[in-house]
């Protein structure tokens, strides 16, 4: 999968999040299914819970609301373009229908790339019962990590990994119940999104080198997440700013996922 | 008391080298501590370029005629290609840049040793080109490998970053170069082999200006300096491809549909690449010999 976008939103004002669900799923779902495009896999990641910062903040830093976490791939950068830009022509419909349910100018949007990390306990391929599909999981937990502005983002790439592997060590439950790592890196091109930003009214978005997603059996199993968290914060080498990191624990929903080549992920 | 030594003390954050770059670009005169330093005497006026090698930039190529980065591997034919000095757009929009040069006197040894030994002070990089270098940062993990002795100077680049500020014509940018084995470049391995290729620096980049804007482009290109033994010497080939990134190991044009990279940007670097080179061909024999092959100097 060589490049997708990544939009974390929250609902527009005077939405409940049960109205923005319905309609981000239901409606807004079903138009970008029906609509031709080069969209390759379209997972919206529902969120459930989730924390913003640390406790020895006194105040939040940022805006710490996300209703949702929209992942769309495709194969190559010119069709990432011409799907979200169209060139030229009308902009798509679905793009035209985000300001019926999302705070578009508080969104964070980046294009990433996804570095598949091991993990000690995969899914079995027989997991009746457990996981959102095959292969997958059930829970899918999302960390927005900001890298801390003095460390080089080559630094902080190789910091996260040595970090995430000692977490993972340190935390048994972590080991035992974690059953996909994706590290997901930010790509240069978002550096040229000013047009987006502008279209979308956006100031100050937050700009997020990484999201590591880390995928588990069942709400029950994302405690161990906690722990690892915890870990991870205090690992030696600085590479975050935790205050202004976030994670999200969501429900990975599937809108486009049966293209050629293309399933099951989530 | 290690952590005097020059090579480690020029280390700096990312978030100082970034604010730095500002000053940087203007390109100040050296500091006492930098005139001081035994490879000051380096930082003068260039060597002369060869003003007809210039003047092959002087006009585009004819874009039939260069090569795509899928077709990196035709650099390890004997004999040359169709266009070895000349920059164009090619109908994809990319630009290409070739250029070739000789250096008598100069070693696969020594390029290995100078595209690790130039990264570890600003000074070292400016002396390359004074009139467009303007500094060049690595990360203190990238400082740790170059450092390491038991990291053979051939390796020590493959996966790292250079910070760099450099003007290619076009006014002052920050480039972060990170440098690629040959192999994760795309070249095949079973041909990688002399008298074909005797060293290799390449990678890709991305570049924006110091004095970045709110629509200021962060833009790619791959880079590819290439070296085959001479008898005497060593000749260097180079290929750019602006507005390509590496995607997965492999080569991928960015532009959207109808976009080219502008001409001034591919004709600036083109004219810079001789420029800069010239400089360095010369100077590399004798710069090498000054510092015995040594890192900390």
């Amino acid at each position: 999968m060589p490049i997708k976008m990544m939009a974390a939103s929250r609902k527009r004002p005077g939405l409940t999040r049960a109205e923005y669900f319905r309609y981000i799923e239901l409606y807004h779902g079903t138009i970008a299914r029906e609509e031709p495009s080069k969209i390759v896999t379209y997972i919206q990641n529902h969120v459930i819970d989730g924390a913003f910062g640390v406790l020895a903040d006194r105040t939040h830093q940022q805006v710490a609301e996300r209703d949702c976490v929209v992942e769309l791939a495709f194969e190559s950068f010119r069709d990432m373009i011409m799907a979200l830009d169209n060139p030229g022509g009308v902009p798509s419909k679905a793009a035209q229908d985000g300001k019926f349910f999302a705070d578009e100018p508080n969104n964070i949007v980046l294009m990433a790339e996804e570095e598949e990390v091991p993990v000690p306990t995969p899914m079995p391929k027989f997991n009746p019962g457990l996981g959102f599909v095959q292969g997958v999981g059930g829970v899918k937990v999302l960390q927005y990590l900001m890298r801390d502005d003095e460390v080089f983002r080559e630094d902080y790439y190789k910091h996260w990994h040595e970090a995430h592997a000692a977490a993972v060590e340190t935390v048994p439950a972590m080991k035992a119940q974690l059953r996909r790592c994706i590290l997901n890196r930010r790509c240069r091109l978002s550096d040229n999104d000013f047009e987006a930003r502008r279209h979308f009214g956006m100031v100050n978005m937050p700009v997020y080198d990484a999201v590591s997603a880390y995928w588990f059996d069942t709400m029950e199993q994302v405690g161990a997440f906690r722990d690892y968290n915890e870990v991870l914060q205090a690992y030696p080498k600085r590479f975050a700013d935790w205050s202004r990191s976030f994670f999200l624990y969501t429900r990975p929903i599937a809108i486009i996922r049966d293209r050629p080549g293309y399933g099951p992920v989530a | 008391m290690t952590e005097l030594i020059p090579e480690l003390k020029s280390q700096t954050n990312a978030r100082d080298t970034l604010l730095a770059s500002h000053q940087k670009a203007l390109r100040p005169p050296l500091t006492p501590e930098e005139q001081k330093r035994p490879f000051a005497k380096y930082y003068r006026d260039p060597y002369p370029y060869d003003p007809a090698k210039l003047a092959k930039m002087d006009t585009p190529c004819d874009p039939s005629k260069a090569i795509y980065p899928e077709q990196i591997n035709d650099l390890l034919n004997p004999g040359t290609l169709d266009i070895e000095i000349g920059w164009c757009n090619l109908p994809n929009g990319a630009g290409f840049i070739a250029s070739q040069n000789q250096y008598p006197g100069v070693t696969a040894e020594m390029i290995d040793w100078w595209f690790v030994w130039h990264t570890l002070e600003d000074l070292r990089y400016r002396i390359w080109y004074p009139p467009a270098h303007a500094g060049l940062v690595i990360s203190p993990e990238t400082r740790k490998r170059f450092l390491d002795p038991s990291v053979p100077f051939r390796e020590k680049n493959w996966g790292q970053t250079h910070h760099v500020t450099e003007d290619c014509e076009c006014g002052q940018d920050n480039i972060d170069i990170t440098f690629l084995s040959p192999k994760d470049f795309g070249f095949d391995m079973a041909r990688f082999k002399q008298p074909f290729v005797s060293t290799f620096a390449g990678g890709f980049g991305w570049a924006c200006p110091v004095e970045k804007k709110e629509d200021s482009l962060t833009v790619p290109a791959l880079m590819c300096h290439i070296f085959r033994d001479i008898p005497g010497g060593i000749e260097h080939r180079t290929r750019f491809w602006m507005g390509y990134r590496m995607s997965n190991g492999k080569p991928e044009l960015t532009l959207p549909p109808g976009i080219q990279v502008p001409v001034p940007a591919v004709q600036g670097l083109a004219r810079h690449n001789v420029k800069e080179f010239a400089n360095l061909g010369k100077m590399l024999p004798e710069i090498h010999a000054d510092m015995k092959g040594q890192l900390v100097v």
